[in-house]
């Protein structure tokens, strides 16, 4: 190879043909590890470096074994490289790019020349399974070769410190159709549905529409509704039929590698994924010819039929001088003529079958001159890094060797179904006399055409697209009968081997190409007892490597049948499971869409420089600087935070109260107009799930806050207790509508005053009591509480208004020293008061009664939600309490760390915090029930260390709340 | 999990856009014993096959709703608006 390479440094090529995708006018360069290599635009890596003479493009994941172009189409795992830093990129269908950096993988120091390859010679110490027997004894041998069977096994290494590139993005789509596949069957299924009218998704893994039509320089005629010429002619007019017909909408390159319930399709497109939910399917995913089995059979230079015509007829690229046919079907002659004509010499053709081929096909090649070897066997390959002969064996036993650099397996094509086989309700049975597995059971909406079906010939492809595109549009079919007619006749001339033609028990004949597993490998998994397909899968680890079975799954099912001595009907077949095709893991992931809600002071917060942090879906502003500082300013002057994460929702209707009663703990029908009450929401287990204020603005209209983040499943769940009951109340989530700012400390009353009419005095306005009125032009809803402890206000409006009420604010207060306080300092004063914040001192099992909250709980309710759950806990009694404690010495604990008594965990500090007021560190922590007592001593483990405090069972700060009410 | 499911307020939506609630359960009254307490609480029929469960179409109309689904097939066999349950003055029987 080579030496006649062209001058444009893009290797020997065939001469321009009309069809081929490559640009003869347009040269690109890549690098190919450090080398230059010149390619056509419309080349693919591997037809690229093939046409220069590269033959080795990989080395197996065991053995280290060379491998090299085989498929061509993107379905073996011969040609994964490392492209652009992305491990694992087949290079058969990944088109070259100018600049592109390519490397191959899983060799030591080259693949050229790797070491990695004495294991081909050590199989001896791997034998199938090699993971659960070798190595074990003694134990530490264990851990010293796993890293170097890590190393050394495996594929392309991931780039840690590569992010994904230019980013991997998602899409939902919809349509009435979608066809999968675009060969023959899918382009005439697509055309036929979008003509009736429907909206279709044509997906196609290749660059251009076609399948294999589109290497096909076979002549056709006389087919109703398609037009005479060669395949690759029949392809172009069709896809220019496509391009017109309204109402496709094409994904070429695009790999469908996922089939889930009720029609949604899984999507690869470059960056892109996509998924699908269409109406009906049209399963168009046509068949693949797959490797036969001999000693050798995974050399370079033994490729498929198919991948070679590929690289002749669509990059001018051909992989070998001198070809030996392997066939055992008639297709496998017209590939012959094909590859003849694209200039192959062919050494001979060597039929499976015995007996002469009559069919005209059979009649061409002989006058082509090729020697047909009829019932002849592969006994071998050899030569060491590519193909130079082949040892073949006669009906009568004599031995032939043959000289060659190119065996092609044109073996009959296995229906690509593993896409097809993950949807429910599908099932295919093996096809004695089309020597497929076939489907056989289909659900509704799900349709198939073509190759999928067993049948390869032209006519029968195109007449089965067309139906499928008829069905799918509910089209009557009045073709169908002539269909069945062509069907039936083609499957009567049939001549197919029968059961194990082929599939030996050499070392190196090997089944599964991705994972290295050999006839012989099969046969010892059985001897140890893996005689079921689906264990005996598991065991060798065939069919689990990169391509999903495509390559070796007919191989599989047939050296098992071999060893185990069964028809392949009964022995089965593996599981289809996504993904069809590899997937990277970033396109699954997808970009980084972490929705973040922000307040409607959020600019505010950051021109202040405040810290901001993630509070559920929500970014708060932490700290302005020194959150104790902050929370000074609200004990001695007056702060204001912004409070508008909180959940808040509007209830309303005549049973508004009945609902409240039902839900909380405590009783909110007696409530009178204009006051708040605590409110504790428990689950049906008495375990509490969250906490706020419910204030009654009028008598059918309750406003209910909730903590941070937890407003939605509120929502529902008010809303599952009100479902099927026809109570009669809406509950409407207003948390965006609403802003919220709370203005506390004891000069809070004199700021505010300034901006309202409303009388803030004490005796007007007491301790949890609300009205309606302005601040500074703003409509607000007044409530008069006291989560950080000082005399304040929470004031909701309309979020449009938040930063002029914010500023107001601000200028308002600077006379008394007013200033923002954030997150962490409401957290500290909040802690001074004992106030729990749920899920942050309660966990998922905590009742009112051990968080000492017994108040709020109305038993004398005769019901609500976690009254019967929180009525066995008072029965069962506390094993521990929720207290407060100060620390003796000048430590600050922090939250989580253990409560101990003689060493062992007794309890755990739920918060922590240095005391602004005692300058102490202090905090609430559970503690068994006997230490729930004011003044007991408890240890605290900071380090290793164990550290004194006292029980506070009442707030540290103001614990008769007189400045609160003042 | 992709199937279909048929809100009664918007029609069929990727299963993606609903919440689950699991199965409909008879709530106890509030004097029930602690056996059926902790039966209703931590113990579930579990089908395999049809059952009656709860779903909320969270990102939609967000109304709760009550769905037949094989649990084997995840087919679903219907949908429908909670039955009107008898609500004494108490609220003491839910579900239904």
């Amino acid at each position: 190879m080579g030496s006649l390479m062209a001058n444009n440094g893009t290797g020997e090529r065939l001469p321009r043909s009309k069809h081929e995708l490559i640009d003869r006018d347009s040269v690109i360069d890549f690098e190919f590890e450090g080398r230059q290599i010149s390619a056509y635009k419309g080349d693919t890596v591997g037809s690229a470096v093939t046409a220069v003479g590269i033959d080795i493009l990989s080395r197996s994941f065991k053995y280290h074994r060379p491998r090299g172009m085989l498929c061509a189409a993107g379905n073996c795992p011969n040609c994964l490289m490392t492209v652009d830093g992305i491990p694992n990129v087949r290079s058969c269908t990944m088109q070259v790019q100018p600049g592109m950096k390519v490397k191959r993988q899983n060799a030591w120091p080259s693949v050229d020349h790797d070491y990695g390859s004495l294991l081909d010679r050590m199989d001896r110490l791997l034998p199938v399974g090699f993971y659960y027997k070798a190595f074990h004894k003694p134990k530490f041998l264990w851990d010293l070769i796993r890293p170097i069977v890590r190393r050394i096994a495996g594929l392309g290494r991931i780039d840690i410190l590569n992010d994904g590139g230019p980013g991997y993005s998602h899409r939902n789509m919809q349509a009435d159709v979608a066809v999968i596949g675009g060969g023959l069957a899918g382009m005439v299924a697509a055309i036929e549905a979008a003509d009736a009218g429907l909206d279709v998704v044509l997906i196609d893994d290749q660059q251009v529409l076609g399948g294999h039509l589109l290497s096909d320089t076979t002549r056709y005629s006389g087919i109703d509704g398609l037009g005479d010429g060669t395949g690759q002619e029949i392809a172009e007019s069709l896809r220019e039929r496509v391009q017109v017909q309204k109402g496709i909408q094409v994904l070429s390159g695009a790999s469908a590698f996922g089939y889930y319930q009720d029609n949604l399709v899984a999507i690869r497109q470059g960056f892109e994924s996509m998924q699908l939910r269409a109406g009906r399917v049209v399963m168009a995913t046509g068949a693949f010819e797959v490797p036969f089995q001999f000693e050798n059979n995974d050399r370079p230079g033994v490729m498929l039929a198919s991948g070679v015509l590929r690289m002749a007829r669509l990059f001018g690229v051909l992989p070998g001088k001198r070809a030996v046919i392997v066939t055992d079907n008639a297709a496998g002659y017209s590939s012959a003529l094909n590859l003849f004509d694209a200039g192959i010499e062919i050494e001979a053709l060597l039929d499976l079958r015995s007996g002469v081929d009559t069919s005209d096909v059979g009649d061409a090649v002989r006058k082509a001159g090729i020697e047909v070897l009829a019932g002849y066997r592969v006994v071998s390959a050899s030569g060491t890094k590519r193909v130079s002969r082949v040892k073949v064996i006669a009906p009568d036993s004599s031995i032939r060797v043959l000289k060659c650099d190119l065996i092609c397996m044109a073996g009959v094509p296995q229906p690509a179904n593993g896409l097809l086989l993950q949807q429910p309700g599908v099932s295919v049975e093996f096809d004695e006399q089309l020597r497929e597995s076939v489907p056989t059971q289909l659900p509704d909406n799900v349709f198939t055409a073509g190759d999928i079906n067993g049948y390869h010939e032209l006519g029968i492809v195109f007449g089965q697209g067309v139906a499928a595109g008829r069905q799918v549009a509910g089209v009557s079919d009045d073709d169908s009968s002539q269909l069945r007619a062509l069907e039936s006749e083609y499957r009567s001339g049939l001549r197919l081997p029968g059961d194990s033609v082929s599939g030996g028990n050499a070392k190196k004949e090997f089944v599964c190409l991705c994972e290295d597993v050999s006839t012989k490998d099969i046969g010892v998994a059985i001897r140890e007892g893996f005689g079921d397909i689906q264990t005996l899968k598991r065991y060798t680890t065939s069919t689990m490597g990169p391509c999903q079975g495509k390559m070796c799954h007919k191989a599989f099912v047939e050296a098992t049948a071999i060893h185990m001595g069964g028809s392949i009907s009964a022995t089965g077949a593996t599981t289809a499971r996504p993904p069809a095709q590899g997937v990277p893991l970033g396109a699954l992931a997808g970009p980084g869409h972490m929705p973040l809600k922000r307040t409607p002071l959020d600019e505010n917060h950051r021109s202040a420089g405040a810290e901001m942090v993630e509070l559920g879906p929500w970014l708060r502003a932490h700290n302005y600087g020194s959150p104790q500082d902050e929370a000074l300013t609200v004990r001695e002057r007056v702060g204001i935070i912004d409070v508008s994460t909180l959940g808040k929702l509007d209830v309303r209707g005549a049973d508004a109260g009945k609902l409240l009663d039902k839900v909380y703990t405590h009783r909110f029908s007696n409530l009178r107009e204009g006051r708040i009450r605590y409110g504790l929401l428990c689950g049906e287990n008495g375990a509490i799930m969250d906490d706020g204020t419910v204030t009654r603005l009028s008598e059918d209209h309750y406003f209910v806050s909730t903590t941070t983040g937890n407003v939605d499943a509120i929502e529902d769940w008010f809303n599952w207790w009100l479902a099927g009951t026809g109570m009669d109340v809406f509950v409407t989530n207003v948390t965006s509508s609403y802003g919220a700012i709370n203005v506390a400390g004891p000069r809070a009353r004199e700021a505010l005053s300034k901006l309202t009419d409303v009388d803030l005095s004490s005796d007007v306005f007491g301790y949890m009591r609300s009205v309606s009125g302005s601040v500074a032009g703003v409509p607000c809803i007044f409530l008069r509480i006291g989560f950080v402890g000082e005399v304040g206000w929470e004031l909701h409006f309309p979020s449009e208004y938040a930063q002029h009420l914010w500023k107001a604010l601000m200028e308002a207060g600077a006379e008394y020293g007013i200033g923002p306080f954030g997150l962490e300092a409401q957290r500290i004063l909040r802690l001074e008061k004992g106030h729990i914040i749920v899920s942050q001192d309660t966990d998922a099992v905590t009742d009112p009664l051990d968080a000492g909250m017994r108040w709020a709980v109305r038993f004398d309710k005769p019901d609500f939600i976690g009254r019967a759950g929180l009525a066995a806990n008072r029965e069962r009694g506390s094993e521990s309490k929720l207290v407060g404690f100060v620390m003796r010495g000048d430590l600050v604990p922090e939250d989580g760390q253990p409560i101990v008594e003689n060493g062992g965990p007794i309890g755990r500090v739920t918060s922590s915090r240095l005391s602004p007021t005692l300058k102490k560190g202090f905090g609430l922590g559970w503690v068994p029930e006997k230490l729930a007592e004011e003044g007991a001593e408890i240890l605290i483990r900071i380090g290793d260390k164990d550290w004194p405090a006292i029980v506070a069972t009442e707030p540290i700060y103001d614990p008769e709340g007189e400045r609160l009410r003042s | 999990m992709a199937f279909l499911l048929n809100c009664p307020d918007c029609g069929q939506r990727n299963v993606y856009d609903f919440r689950f609630g699991g199965e409909v359960l008879t709530r106890p009254q509030p004097d029930v014993s602690k056996e059926d307490l902790t039966s209703y609480l931590f113990f579930r029929e579990n089908a395999d096959g049809p059952q009656r469960e709860w779903w909320n179409h969270s990102m939609g109309c967000r109304k709760w709703f009550i769905a037949v689904r094989n649990t084997h097939t995840n087919e679903v066999i219907e949908t429908s608006w909670p039955p009107e349950i008898e609500s004494n003055d108490d609220g003491q029987s839910d579900g239904e």
